[in-house]
């Protein structure tokens, strides 16, 4: 059957409130085009991002109503903990309040000035948190990754042939450890083979390297290896999520995605050493280790909700559903990264507004474009986000979709909004930067249209 | 019918079941924790007042706003309630949320202090401390004398001492002290207030030098309900009033939402001045999340932005405090030493005094907090010597003069017979105090030791000489 319809029914709404394109343009005005700096209320359909913004299930909620929130050695913790062992298969389990928690507490350990980390491509605040320490990030994407019209089913994978000429050119002990982001956000949500996580990790026993991965979207991933590489698809998804963290030393993970939580995330380690180091940090910066600056009641969300990412029914609904949007930003000819991503759809900026040069950031155009057209709130990747360091150079405009949020309306609306937006595509304006922050400048930038 | 003072503005509306349990069953999992409270499993434990951090009781409106989060990354709504709920009770100017309040403390350290800079204080708090020494400051005890013994009625024993933290100003010049750090009540020295007369001159005295002042205002509302009831002027004025008064002599707070604002998760860093607001923001996108969630869930923050109302009631905080003094006083009615006066969030058992027999080396209050579970299945924490960690210069244990057993209390959890269950069993144990055995260290973690740390009873492997 065409249709995939949604493996779940509807429990509690949220209202939309609906505004007028003079609201949004005195809003767009007010936040220095900067669609961060805007309030939700402004907003009709918010794809500005996939992380914290899902909707959980009535089991994850009556798990928030179950939260034991004790200090220490809470209840919840340990149904948190046996779950993560269960689906990850590693013994222990940090918990943070979130991804870039722990990625600070794992970078602030092995990072420095001197060293090198590479990875498929670091998200922003995976580079962030590298450079905040010192250390270099290096992105070692494969080149079929720099063309968004090309096919390829995994467009995620990393270069291993760059990866052992890093290696050779810096030398190994520069490198704390290896990075592979799944699915490869920045890169347009493209997976990552299994056979290239595999010989990643030979690369690494080869150099005695440890390999960790970013995991936030490690189910969505893992559908796409069931779906796509030979040999796969007689497996089930818990069987390929379990061979992924298998290969891995260790993960940062961001429960906000594939978690299906509104907050947390994870600290992954096998080793022993590091493992009581980064306990040490987490007691200090996060909370204690058995809560790690969470409530309990989020824990026992997160028991819950990486039990129910590994539902294939799920899986297929939510790979399907975010096709479904790029199918239709195609039919009405807008340049999108193909094939479409896991949780979201990147439209080519640079293809779409030719007219407009890359230090007047065409991304940020667009981004503003569908605000004004249809209140719809997308995010630019690209040079506004990255600087010159954009990964492989692509001017990006992302429509991530929240899980289990919006319905097949809300996503006919969108596309309605990008081919109107497509159709003035000439009448788009250039920005330029007013205001830049030090660090993570996207988030709080300022921009002026020319 | 006698009329019960403290009696409790509100009704249960859900509860949560407890677990009994047999002495040998405590016996078995105080030993498998190695003496420690912190690594006990909640399951085991029957009234825990570990600590009353994160795990107060929610009230229905703030379940509903709990419903009502707005998830989104950039620009929720329940950001904009939390930021006016600030605003209009503490009078900040500006608003960044963190997960709590260590991260907080964490995001001020790092703004504010250089290496070979000094933090004065009305006593150390242990996380607290810690940020201040990775930032390279060092910190200085400015609280006054009183606030180390535990027997002085003083009414405001959390007040700075103006002689010691002016001889600190004239030691190492304003230039190298960054901020005084204003805890309001102060935690380690049993939960005890600063007066509002004190908070004006420690003001005046730091404006003179141009030093600023960040309030730790996690129990602020608890410290500002002293002050109604002991300090002249004040009587019959409304929390909020004598808040908004004691915030203003100081310059931003951070706050651990999990304590007076009644809420499980969530804190925040709150300045006047614009520039530190500017580096604050650009630096808790990194640690926390974006500044208007500062790694905190929408409905969580909805849920201190109302907890923040409620806090201010005077007739929340009055059955609040007068739980704490209900134990208090049946406790000390039977002679058993505690930190004078009742302080506003937990009872303080006097170690020393409990336990003459046991010498400092062998942990009185750890042992005393273990015993205290095996009897009754009451989690307390030790507030002593473990907690003091080593001196980081020399690598000696640091011997605080209150070597302390706090029962804290949670905020609107427990009912009157858990309070005379808990008193019953310190009193019991205060009778039979000479078998009461010390500790040793079993693995001692380096840093914030007390979380993680293990013990061994000093002989035999019971909690108490039979």
């Amino acid at each position: 059957m065409k249709t995939i319809i949604e493996p779940f029914r509807i429990k509690s709404v949220e209202p939309i409130r609906m505004t007028t394109r003079e609201r949004r343009e005195a809003v767009l005005r007010e936040a220095g085009f900067n669609l961060f700096l805007i309030r939700a209320d402004d907003v009709i359909i918010d794809l500005l991002t996939d992380s914290g913004t899902g909707a959980m299930s009535s089991e994850q909620w009556a798990g928030i109503l179950r939260g034991d929130e004790s200090y220490a050695g809470a209840s919840s913790f340990y149904r948190f903990q046996e779950r993560l062992q269960e689906v990850t298969g590693f013994e222990h389990i940090l918990p943070t309040h979130q991804g870039r928690a722990s990625e600070r507490i794992l970078f602030e350990l092995v990072g420095g000035a001197g060293k090198v980390i590479p990875n498929n491509a670091h998200f922003d605040t995976t580079r962030a948190n590298i450079e905040h320490s010192g250390a270099v990030a290096v992105d070692l994407p494969i080149a079929e990754a720099a063309d968004p019209a090309f096919l390829h089913p995994f467009k995620g994978n990393l270069d291993v042939a760059a990866l052992e000429r890093l290696i050779a050119e810096v030398g190994r002990d520069r490198i704390p450890l290896v990075m592979v982001t799944v699915t490869n956000n920045s890169g347009g949500g493209q997976p990552v083979s299994l056979g290239n996580l595999r010989a990643v990790r030979a690369i690494c026993d080869r150099h005695r390297l440890p390999l960790f991965l970013d995991a936030c979207r490690f189910a969505e991933n893992a559908y796409f290896i069931k779906l796509r590489e030979p040999g796969q698809s007689g497996r089930s998804v818990r069987e390929i999520v379990r061979e992924m963290f298998g290969l891995a030393d260790g993960a940062t993970i961001s429960a906000k995605k594939d978690g299906l939580v509104n907050i947390g995330g994870l600290l992954l380690l096998r080793d022993m050493q590091l493992l009581y180091r980064a306990s040490n940090l987490l007691i200090l910066t996060e909370g204690f280790i058995t809560y790690g600056g969470l409530a309990g009641r989020d824990l026992e969300a997160m028991a819950q909700g990486f039990e129910e990412v590994l539902h294939e029914d799920y899986l297929a609904y939510r790979l399907r559903s975010v096709e479904y949007v790029g199918e239709g930003l195609m039919k009405a000819g807008i340049p999108i990264v193909q094939p479409p991503g896991g949780h979201a759809i990147y439209i080519d900026a640079a293809a779409l507004c030719p007219h407009i040069p890359r230090e007047q950031f065409p991304g940020q155009a667009v981004v503003c474009g569908l605000y004004r057209i249809g209140g719809v709130r997308a995010v630019e990747i690209g040079s506004a986000m990255f600087g010159n360091r954009s990964p492989p150079g692509l001017e990006l405009v992302r429509l991530a979709i929240p899980r289990r949020v919006y319905t097949q309306s809300h996503m006919d609306y969108v596309v309605e909004v990008c081919a109107a937006l497509a159709a003035k595509r000439a009448e788009l304006r250039g920005l330029r930067m007013v205001q830049e922050p030090p660090v993570l400048r996207h988030f709080t930038a300022r921009f002026e249209e020319l | 019918m006698r009329r019960r003072s403290w009696a409790e503005p509100y009704k249960i509306k859900v509860v949560e079941h407890l677990r009994m349990t047999t002495r040998a069953e405590r016996e078995r999992a105080i030993a498998e924790a190695g003496y420690n409270t912190f690594l006990l499993k909640s399951e085991d434990v029957y009234i825990d007042l570990l600590t009353d951090s994160g795990t107060s009781a929610m009230s229905d409106r703030q379940w509903a706003g709990m419903m009502m989060g707005d998830e989104a990354y950039a620009g929720s709504a329940n950001f904009y309630h939390l930021e006016s709920a600030v605003r209009e009770f503490y009078g900040y100017k500006h608003l960044i949320p963190t997960h709590q309040g260590r991260g907080a403390e964490h995001i001020l350290s790092k703004s504010c202090i250089k290496p070979g800079d000094y933090v004065p204080g009305n006593m150390y708090f242990t996380t607290t401390r810690v940020h201040q020494e990775l930032a390279g400051g060092q910190f200085v005890d400015v609280i006054i004398d009183e606030a180390h013994d535990p027997a002085s009625e003083h009414p405001f024993k959390g007040n700075v001492d103006l002689e010691k933290l002016s001889a600190l100003i004239e030691r190492v010049g304003s230039s190298r002290i960054p901020y005084l750090a204003l805890h309001a009540t102060v935690n380690m020295a049993g939960g005890q207030p600063i007066s509002m007369d004190n908070a004006r001159e420690v003001a005046v005295l730091c404006r003179k030098h141009g030093i600023r002042i960040f309030m730790d205002a996690t129990r602020a509302v608890e410290n500002c309900y002293f002050i109604r009831e002991r300090e002249p002027g004040y009587a019959g004025r409304a929390l909020a009033e004598i808040l908004r008064e004691l915030c203003s002599y100081t310059d931003g707070c951070t706050m651990s939402g999990k304590k007076d604002c009644l809420v499980n998760i969530g804190g925040f860093l709150a300045v006047n001045d614009d520039e530190l607001a500017e580096a604050a923001r650009n630096m808790v996108v990194i640690y926390e999340g974006l500044h208007t969630y500062g790694g905190l869930a929408g409905r969580d923050m909805e849920a201190m932005a109302i907890g923040i109302r409620e806090s201010v009631s005077y007739d929340h905080m009055h059955a609040r405090i007068g739980q704490v003094q209900y134990l208090g006083d049946q406790i000390a009615h039977e002679g058993v030493p505690i930190v004078r006066p009742i302080g506003g969030h937990g009872i303080f058992l006097d170690a020393l005094e409990f336990l003459p027999h046991l010498p400092r080396e062998q942990f009185p209050a750890q042992a005393l907090a273990a015993a205290l579970y095996v009897d009754s299945g009451v989690r307390a924490m030790e507030r002593g010597a473990v907690s003091a960690g080593r001196d980081p210069l020399t690598g000696d244990n640091r011997y605080p003069r209150l070597e302390l057993v706090r029962l804290t209390i949670p905020r609107r959890v427990y009912t009157q017979a858990h309070m005379d269950v808990t008193a019953e069993s310190v009193i019991d144990l205060h009778r039979q105090r000479d078998s009461i055995v010390g500790m040793k260290f079993t693995h001692e973690p380096k840093s914030l030791r007390f979380f993680q740390a293990r013990f061994a009873p000093i002989e035999g492997d019971a909690v108490m000489r039979h």
